[in-house]
């Protein structure tokens, strides 16, 4: 007796009308959740057969592409060489081989001539660029910038950065500020490489506080970054309402030795905010500003803890030796251990002019002081 | 015909130095990591007339082929042009104290390497 597909969803459908009422919600569930699991091993089929299909045609297309990059751009003869490399029209017809329809394909042209940049420069170089705006490409980073995720947002920013294509304030200062970590990195980096004029305008706008994660980012983008201006960072420091854009300009003025700035960071010691004080009288001894040394002792007594070991420390790094016997008594009297420690390594580093003090001290000194002394003497000890 | 030796461990970087110095005049051979490049100077007998070479590589870095290839014969010794990415002030010195005859940073500009190359050439 021959069983046709009918007769079988038959016995399903009888089976199913004369359950109780528990196993048809299992069925139907059963029913649910084969049909799920069929569905999502359909889409990763889909996705993986694409994928090969497009990794297949990318390992065709790779070795075209370095051909047409190589013998095209970068050694063509024919290529006149009385003509700014940005202003030549280049010959696009090979790149017709390409399918430059596909995003894929543009994606990885892109790609390819970001590697190639990475490793030519001079004419080759602006000869990659100029083929990149000449063939569009650039318009598929504009439209991932104006896309609503954040990641697309970032990888288009980085695009124009290696591509050193300018992005407008107006769009670029927003991102400047997100609220996302990765993103107000990209775009700080992007705008600090491709701003000719003002690479530093948007501490202008910074509103909220820069995490020391992203002073350390900045930090690093601005010492490695070549070809850009660097401002007098005074006019942050004197009217930025941002504290710790305050505090990181300090940073950046000892690390570019601007000594013009120094009249803006003696201001801060008036300030209210003793993190900012500290941060002054820190940036001062690491520019070893000796004249203000007379100041900072004198502001001593009416500081909190946080900002007198600042001082003792500035002290130390000025070394001009004239306020050994300030030193001397705060490393003999003073109550808390710290401050007693940064006296002693500030005598220390104050060698030449200190060594009667710090003889005198080693053989008068005994206990935790002696020990502290000891310490500081040390050339294996950093801290 | 000149025959170098291109220590290198990008793909791009090769297609293009073939490129810049074609055959016959020149003849490139390639070695993608620090140990290959060994490899092939010793099968080879060292009979390179120059080695050019990457920094950062597998197995063996830039500066360790350096000093073989300036160790085997140091009566006329290859000539060596280090292009590395990792220009710091550190790596160069450490290269001109091992013998480096020239050094330069990437992103390279092709014309002024076949003129190091051919001078570097003209001097062996």
């Amino acid at each position: 007796m021959e069983t046709t597909l009918s007769d079988i969803l038959q016995e399903i459908r009888s089976i199913y009308y004369y359950a109780p009422l528990a196993i048809k919600i299992a069925i139907i569930f059963i029913f649910i959740a084969v049909t799920a699991t069929v569905l999502a091993y359909l889409v990763m089929l889909r996705s993986r057969y694409r994928n090969f299909r497009q990794n297949r045609l990318l390992r065709k297309m790779l070795p075209i592409m370095d051909d047409l990059l190589i013998n095209e751009i970068i050694t063509n003869p024919n290529i006149p060489q009385d003509v700014v490399p940005s202003k030549v029209a280049l010959n696009l017809e090979p790149f017709d081989a390409l399918p430059l329809h596909r995003r894929w394909a543009r994606e990885m042209l892109t790609a390819r001539i970001i590697h190639y940049r990475n490793n030519v420069s001079g004419s080759a170089g602006d000869l990659l660029r100029n083929l990149y705006l000449q063939l569009d490409l650039d318009k598929d980073a504009m439209r991932k910038l104006k896309s609503r995720h954040w990641n697309r947002k970032v990888e288009a920013l980085t695009e124009f950065t290696l591509m050193d294509m300018p992005i407008s304030d107006v769009t670029i200062l927003p991102l400047a500020n997100s609220r996302n970590r990765e993103l107000r990195a990209a775009a700080r980096q992007a705008y600090i490489k491709l701003s000719k004029n003002e690479p530093f305008k948007f501490f202008d706008s910074v509103t909220d506080p820069l995490l020391p994660w992203d002073q350390v980012e900045l930090f690093r983008i601005i010492t490695t970054t070549t070809d850009i201006a660097i401002p007098n960072f005074a006019r942050w420091i004197t009217y930025s309402s941002n504290k710790s854009v305050v505090s990181f300009c300090m940073k950046l003025v000892v690390h570019f030795n601007q000594l013009a700035a120094v009249p803006a960071i003696i201001r801060l010691l008036e300030n209210r905010d003793h993190v900012l004080r500290a941060d002054a009288i820190e940036a001062l001894g690491r520019l070893k500003i000796a004249e203000v040394e007379d100041k900072l002792v004198h502001l001593y007594t009416s500081q909190p803890l946080f900002c007198q070991i600042a001082i003792l420390k500035a002290l130390g790094r000025i070394r001009s030796g004239r306020h050994i016997d300030f030193l001397r008594n705060e490393f003999l009297h003073s109550t808390d251990f710290d401050l007693r420690k940064a006296a002693a390594r500030a005598i220390v580093k104050n060698e030449v002019m200190a060594r009667g003090v710090i003889d005198e001290l080693l053989s008068t000194t005994t206990g935790e002081n002696l020990l502290i002394l000891k310490h500081c003497m040390n050339p294996l000890i950093k801290y | 015909m000149n025959r170098i030796l291109l220590v290198e461990d990008d793909e791009v970087m090769p297609k293009i130095i073939a490129r810049i110095l074609p055959e016959p005049e020149y003849h490139v051979d390639v070695a993608v990591n620090g140990k290959e490049a060994m490899q092939k100077l010793e099968d080879n007998n060292y009979q390179y007339d120059l080695v050019i070479t990457d920094i950062m590589m597998p197995y063996a870095n830039g500066f360790e082929i350096l000093s073989k290839v300036k160790t085997h014969n140091q009566e006329h010794p290859i000539p060596v042009i280090i292009v590395s990415n990792a220009g710091n002030e550190d790596m160069i010195m450490e290269g001109f104290k091992l013998g480096v005859d020239d050094f330069l940073k990437k992103p390279i500009i092709p014309a002024e390497l076949i003129i190091r190359v051919k001078r570097l050439l003209m001097k062996k």
